[in-house]
């Protein structure tokens, strides 16, 4: 499949019809959808018919979007007033959205084509897209593999090359994680930068919605479109979009990267220190200093985010009663009978789970001692990161996750294991600050080479700086693999 | 231990009152909301939207004009207003709830530290100068949203088996308002009910109408009783849920305090942790039943809502919003008395409506421009409101400035009055008679033109005329001989029944006065 950007331009010069490019990724989906199980809805018909008004659009003179006719999925805790926004859950399987979210909005009105819903663990809760009433995505690089979660479904349809560019979300790595193990770039933008309108909260204070792709360019792309002030979201900035596509190519002059300590743990697998090494070493060949700094914080960043993302959660999943939409039990006895039954049969155990542990975080007697706590680790995590902006660093340079894709059903019932896989990903929630994974290498697992990432931090708000670093690491690894 | 084991019994009352403001949408959302006047009406479940339903991927977002009427709220009470101010969530479950959540304000509400100060009143409730006042301390006043309903039996009253949701309400912006516990009896409690809906009207936040519950009263009540033996006993603190009506407040209030010694009596349940009683009212019974035994059965787990960003209240929008505080009813009631010489009771009878004192203040003003002097003006405009007008207006179940009458017309008759052009019965005649042709506008001279013309028509000016009043002289002794030969024989008592056949003769167009001089040349 072509990439965004050529089929924005050649949709938006009518060498091909957005049309025929969603007859292309449709038929795409309809032959590798099977096999790796990324979408929830397919919307052909929905999908035509939004092409077919974008050629319409221009053939009468209105001017191309910067999206025109690009095929995009989009993460199924995003409403959409077409179809079902499910959220995977059994709650949600028939629940119709009335209106659609900014964010969804904002694609479509850049004049992108909604090809469908993705997979996802249930309301963006996991890290592997397992926990879905619509059974698990699987990895197109290796299907016995999980793609990562929760925006799995996401990563999976554009890996394997059903659409060029999907929409995520990310509260502690979900678009990050399965950016880093199905070979894309995944960009989760600083909290504030996109409006989450229309995203089916799982933790508001950590939420954000960003692009997975191909490349940087293709991400970028789609990022300043998704950017800007929303009048429906007071979380959202009133900021000048960040440009980054257009800016993408000037590398940052005098760069200079902060490697945290905290990123050796021997944890690591092999292939993911190496990949690190890897990106270090050709960002000093551009010219970059590379510097040592310490977050000391970030050991405490799962304990905080597993504390403050369950709180959240608890309270945001309270609507969730069975009485105006969603799922309602039969056959209960009184109110309170309805309430229980339909939130048991409705919530999946790791839900029920969040939850119960949020609940228990904010009761009386134990809100200081976890919430509080956890409220001011999370103060100090940030901290932490200003501290080494400050002291001169563009970005901050460390492993996404600390091991390739595993295998499906390895982790599920090991909730600490599948925890640890968000160590180097949850912290940069709780400071709200902007990242992305880029694909830097890979690991061999049993035979199977698989697909590792790197992380970049940027500064708040700051990215355009971001893509361009991220791009220089790209473009060094283009040129060394043509050589 | 027995009644007569109780020497006296103190009454001890703080009170919170919610009070759903008027601002055109909801606190956090774009609909409509059904306290402003525009959207009362509306058939259930059409003032709701995505974020009022709390559909998934809805956002609150605040409006600032519910934040500027609780800002206005607050500074009449005295309160300061708080320089940050946030909003928590408050959990729990129930159907008209639709987040499982309420967006309330936990530890920094918009408004707090505030103080009111009530006049003396007399047994009726009434001001009386005489009278001791009291100062209420005000905690705390917060801005939060209202739930939905629900109905237990259909539209029309039939029986159901199920409940129907009515969502129109939710979201609807509240203020809940927490004094101290300082009033000490019923009386000043719905004296201060009244004048706190006085001040929302006069604000223009809210119209104040009780059965359409924008005003909720919920009093804590205790009571301490002094022994026999010098002890003091505090009974444990009940709190009445949700009142609507003035009355409700009163009858409530009371009865608990005629019931709290009874009851410690009975079971010796003091004041004290954990001993915090939760009843409902039954108006038709005038009882109030339990309805939570312990203050703590609920865990809310308040914490700051991730949706809404703090928001800052700087020095400049919190004097941009004084300013539109107007001068509140009480300070209007201290200034008649002092400038007008009005009774405490009159004065405060003024101030009362909102729209009745703005018609009063237009009178006073219109009399003024005619040319009477304003202290005179604003006794002689207060006459004619209090009764005249206030009479007309009870009859018909209105407002006086709905009358139909205008304020420069009621200047226009007190004006005629005052320059002895009309006699008292004419004043009502021509009362009556604005009310049927209609307010004509606010010129006080082109009023004064359209009442003297009503009431030259209808022959209501007093004649002084010496050859007609002759006559009606004449005619009355006629008439009365017995009552002239009393007055002739001295006994000065009978020229009243005299004075009544003159303005009988004269159709109401002679003076009073001059027909007692007139007659009493005459019976010499």
């Amino acid at each position: 499949m072509r990439s965004a950007r050529d089929i924005a331009r050649g949709v938006a010069a009518r060498e091909f019809s957005a049309e025929s490019v969603t007859r292309e990724a449709l038929a795409v989906i309809d032959r590798e959808n099977p096999r790796v199980n990324a979408f929830t809805q397919v919307f052909h018909d929905f999908a035509l018919a939004q092409a077919r008004r974008v050629d319409a659009d221009l053939a009468s003179g209105k001017p191309a979007g910067p999206l025109a006719g690009v095929p995009v999925a989009l993460k199924d805790n995003i409403c959409l007033s077409h179809g079902r926004t499910t959220c995977a859950s059994r709650l949600l399987e028939n629940y119709h959205s009335p209106f659609d979210a900014t964010a969804a909005r904002m694609v479509m009105g850049a004049g992108a084509v909604i090809v469908g819903k993705t997979n996802l663990d249930e309301y963006a809760m996991g890290s592997s897209t397992e926990n879905s009433i619509f059974g698990p995505t699987r990895n197109p690089r290796d299907i016995t593999r999980v793609p990562g979660g929760s925006s799995g479904g996401s990563a999976a349809a554009v890996a394997a090359g059903m659409v060029p560019v999907a929409i995520g979300s990310d509260t502690g790595g979900s678009i990050r994680q399965p950016a880093a193990f199905c070979g894309l770039v995944g960009v989760k933008p600083t909290y504030g930068r996109v409006s989450r309108f229309g995203l089916v909260a799982y933790a508001s204070s950590l939420d954000q919605i960003g692009p997975l792709a191909r490349d940087c360019a293709d991400a970028a792309l789609v990022l300043d479109v998704l950017c800007g002030k929303d009048e429906h979201d007071a979380t959202s900035v009133d900021l000048p979009t960040p440009a980054s596509h257009n800016t993408l190519d000037e590398p940052v002059s005098n760069l200079v990267l902060g490697v945290p300590t905290q990123a050796w743990s021997t944890a690591n697998h092999a292939g993911v220190t190496a990949s690190l090494k890897s990106a270090i070493d050709t960002y000093k060949q551009l010219g970059a200093k590379v510097v040592d700094i310490d977050l000391p914080l970030s050991d405490y960043a799962v304990a905080a985010y597993y504390i403050v993302a369950p709180a959240e959660a608890s309270s945001n999943l309270a609507r969730f009663d069975g009485v105006r939409y969603g799922r309602r039990a039969e056959g209960a006895k009184d109110l309170t009978d309805m309430l229980c039954k339909s939130r048991r049969e409705g919530f999946g155990p790791e839900v029920r789970k969040r939850i119960m542990l949020g609940t228990h975080v904010l009761s009386s007697g134990y809100y200081d001692a976890y919430y509080t706590t956890a409220l001011k680790v999370r103060r100090r995590v940030k901290d932490d990161f200003d501290a080494a902006f400050r002291a001169g660093c563009h970005a901050v340079l460390m492993p996404t996750t600390p091991g390739p894709a595993f295998a499906i059903g390895e982790k599920i019932g090991d909730a600490l294991a599948m925890y640890m896989e968000d160590v180097y990903t949850v912290g940069i929630n709780l400071a709200g600050l902007p990242a992305l994974s880029i694909p830097a290498g890979s690991a061999s697992v049993g035979g199977a080479t698989l697909p590792v990432g790197v992380q970049i931090v940027g500064q708040p708000f700051e990215e355009g700086e971001l893509m361009r670093i991220a791009r220089m690491l790209e473009r060094a690894g283009q040129s060394a693999g043509m050589a | 231990m027995s009644y007569a084991d109780i020497v006296s019994v103190t009454l001890v009352v703080g009170l919170e009152v919610h009070v759903e403001l008027a601002t055109r949408t909801k606190v956090f959302a774009s609909a409509p909301n059904p306290a402003n006047p525009a959207f009362h009406d509306a058939e259930p479940n059409t003032l709701i939207d995505e974020v009022v339903i709390g559909l998934p991927g809805a956002l609150p977002v605040l409006s600032r004009s519910a934040v500027e009427m609780s800002m206005m709220v607050g500074m009449a009470l005295g309160c300061r207003i708080a320089p940050l101010t946030k909003w928590d969530r408050k959990s729990y479950f129930y159907p008209d709830l639709p987040k499982g959540y309420q967006i309330s304000q936990y530890d920094l509400p918009v408004c707090f530290d505030g103080a009111v100060r009530l006049p003396g009143l007399d047994e009726k409730g009434n001001p009386d100068s005489s009278r001791e006042g009291a100062t209420i301390g005000i905690i705390r006043a917060h801005l939060e949203e209202d739930a939905g309903k629900l109905l237990h039996e259909s539209p029309g009253g039939r029986a159901i088996d199920f409940s129907i949701a009515d969502y129109n309400r939710a979201g609807a912006p509240l203020l809940e308002i927490v004094t101290q516990p300082d009033f000490t009896s019923a009386k000043q409690v719905v004296f201060f009910a009244k004048m706190l809906r006085n001040i929302c009207r006069f604000l223009g936040v809210s119209e104040g109408v009780m059965q359409k519950g924008h005003m909720r009263f919920e009093p804590n009540i205790n009571t301490h009783l002094t022994l026999a033996d010098g002890r003091v006993i505090k009974t444990p603190i009940v709190e009445i849920k949700n009142l609507n009506s003035f009355r409700a407040v009163e009858a409530a209030i009371e009865h608990e305090l005629a019931e709290q010694p009874r009851r410690w009596i009975e079971d010796r349940r003091v004041m004290g942790k954990g001993m915090k009683v939760t009843r409902g009212w039954d108006d038709h019974r005038g009882v109030s039943y339990v309805q939570r035994e312990k203050e703590d059965a609920h865990d809310y787990r308040y914490f700051p809502d991730p949706d809404l960003p703090p928001l800052t209240i700087d020095e400049a929008w919190r004097e941009r919003v004084r300013e539109r505080v107007p001068e509140l009813p009480m300070a209007r009631a201290e200034r008649y008395a002092k400038d007008y010489g009005l009774g405490a009771k009159e004065a405060a009878a003024l101030v009362e409506e909102r729209d009745d004192c703005f018609f009063y203040e237009r009178a006073t003003e219109a009399l003024a421009t005619l040319g009477t002097m304003r202290s005179v003006a604003g006794k002689l405009a207060a006459n004619l409101v209090l009764q005249s007008g206030a009479k007309r207006a009870n009859e018909r179940g209105v407002m006086v400035s709905e009358l139909g009458i205008g304020a420069a017309e009621v200047a226009a008759i007190a004006r005629l009055r005052e320059e002895g052009q009309i006699g008292n019965q004419a004043v009502e005649t021509l009362f009556d008679g604005m009310i049927e042709s209609g307010a004509g506008g606010d010129d006080a001279a082109a009023a004064l033109a359209r009442v003297r013309k009503l009431a030259e028509e209808r022959g209501l000016l007093i004649v002084r005329d010496d050859a007609s009043m002759e006559r009606w002289c004449d005619e009355a002794i006629a008439a009365q001989s017995a009552a002239a030969a009393d007055v002739r024989a001295g006994k000065q008592a009978a020229i009243g029944r005299l004075i009544g056949a003159v303005m009988t003769a004269s159709g109401g167009k002679a003076d009073a006065k001059a027909a007692r001089e007139a007659l009493l040349k005459k019976l010499k």
